[in-house]
């Protein structure tokens, strides 16, 4: 930036209310406010508290910057500043163009790699194919497993029924005596439902009073 | 007219490993001291011996419609579709087979996919997703796929499933005829 400083009060340089001070005797444009500096190659101002101790002063700061120059070149930034893309960067000292793959050894070990890889895919492949199958294989004979505890469970209980009325049958009763039971039961049952009728099932009768 | 390079060559290869168990052989010396090279033409990948391939340079590349085994494209994304053409590397030294019933070769031929019913036997061991190479039962290659399950799934699958994806059958002949060998 040009080192132009600026007055904010105009008035307050020349009402000073000294006569003969520094600011009235100047010979300097009173209407225009701005006031260059003639710092570049006359004596600089002194600027107030810049000569404290410690603080590196702006005179100092601004000769620290001056000091070197980088070009753009210097640096590695590219000229434009614009995305390069990966493909297009050509790496310093390698050979223009394609790498040609046309001698029998770098083909062989191109290949090589490649069936090293598709083995292991393969085998991959085939490993957790064989885990799975297993774990079919477990869950089927599992199934079939509680398949066949439960036709026994029911094979038992038919079993147990058929023991049941075979004691029955041996204890003298007999057919007629299975069919007492089953015709005790039926009865039982129509009764109950006779019963539910006549509580339910009954037609309503309604009578009316005699008119006199 | 160029040779592949690196990743080039890695796709080619990596694409043919889907199908091939031995690769070796493709590249190994032959008797009378030549060999077999991969050259790029106009995106085309074209397996041919070194002797041809020192003979095409003489010829212009837009003039040069093939030359070799064309062994599929190199797509604008870099990678690689291997062609109808390819198949009698592939059938040479193929890793996974799947053999067709007759009913089911015409299916095949016709472009769809192979079910169940249609197939005579298999090979042992096939995972899923894998590269297979279809012959029908006389042992003549009619294309390749991938198959679609495993071979042990495979057994418990109805006819009607699908147990390999067709991805060339050598109906295309016919079917791609003007594509097949045009450039561009």
């Amino acid at each position: 930036m040009a080192p132009t400083r600026t007055i904010k009060n105009k008035h307050a340089a020349n009402k000073s209310g000294i006569v003969n001070s520094k600011a009235a005797a100047s010979k300097k444009p009173v209407g225009d406010g701005v006031i260059k500096s003639r710092n570049k190659d006359g004596k600089k101002k002194p600027i107030p508290g810049s000569n404290v101790k410690g603080r590196p002063s702006f005179t100092d700061l601004a000769k620290k910057k001056k000091k070197r120059v980088y070009t753009a070149k210097e640096l590695g930034i590219p000229e434009l500043n614009m995305i390069t893309p990966v493909g297009v960067t050509k790496p310093k000292g390698k050979k223009k163009g394609k790498v040609f793959v046309d001698d029998r050894e770098s083909m062989s070990t191109i290949l090589a790699i490649v069936q090293a890889e598709k083995e292991g895919q393969i085998e991959s492949k085939m490993i957790k194919a064989r885990q799975m199958e297993e774990i079919r294989e477990a869950r089927k004979i599992e199934a079939e497993k509680k398949d066949q505890e439960r036709q026994a469970r029911l094979e038992e209980t038919k079993d147990v029924l058929r023991k049941k009325r075979k004691r029955k049958s041996h204890d003298g009763k007999g057919q007629d005596e299975d069919d007492k039971i089953i015709k005790d039961a039926v009865a039982t049952s129509s009764n109950a439902t006779k019963v539910k009728g006549n509580k339910k099932g009954g037609k309503k009768r309604v009578s009316f009073a005699a008119e006199d | 007219m160029r040779p592949l390079d690196e990743a080039e060559t890695k796709v080619v290869f990596d694409k043919l490993a889907n199908y091939c168990s031995d690769l070796k052989s493709l590249i190994a010396p032959l008797d009378d001291g030549d060999r077999y090279v991969f050259r790029l033409n106009h995106s085309r990948v074209y397996y041919v011996r070194l002797s041809v391939a020192n003979l095409a340079t003489s010829i212009a590349r837009d003039n040069l419609l093939s030359l070799g085994i064309c062994l599929g494209k190199m797509t604008k994304t870099g990678k690689f579709r291997l062609h109808i053409t390819a198949l009698p590397i592939l059938a040479d030294n193929a890793r996974y087979k799947i053999w067709v019933k007759d009913n089911g070769a015409m299916p095949f031929l016709y472009g769809s996919n192979i079910c169940k019913a249609h197939v005579g036997r298999w090979s042992a061991d096939c995972p899923e997703h894998q590269g297979v190479v279809v012959y029908n039962m006389n042992d003549v290659p009619l294309g390749f796929g991938v198959s679609a399950r495993s071979t042990a799934e495979a057994r418990r699958l109805d006819p009607t499933g699908i147990v390999c994806f067709r991805q060339a059958d050598c109906g295309e002949y016919l079917r791609d005829e003007d594509a097949l060998f045009a450039s561009g």
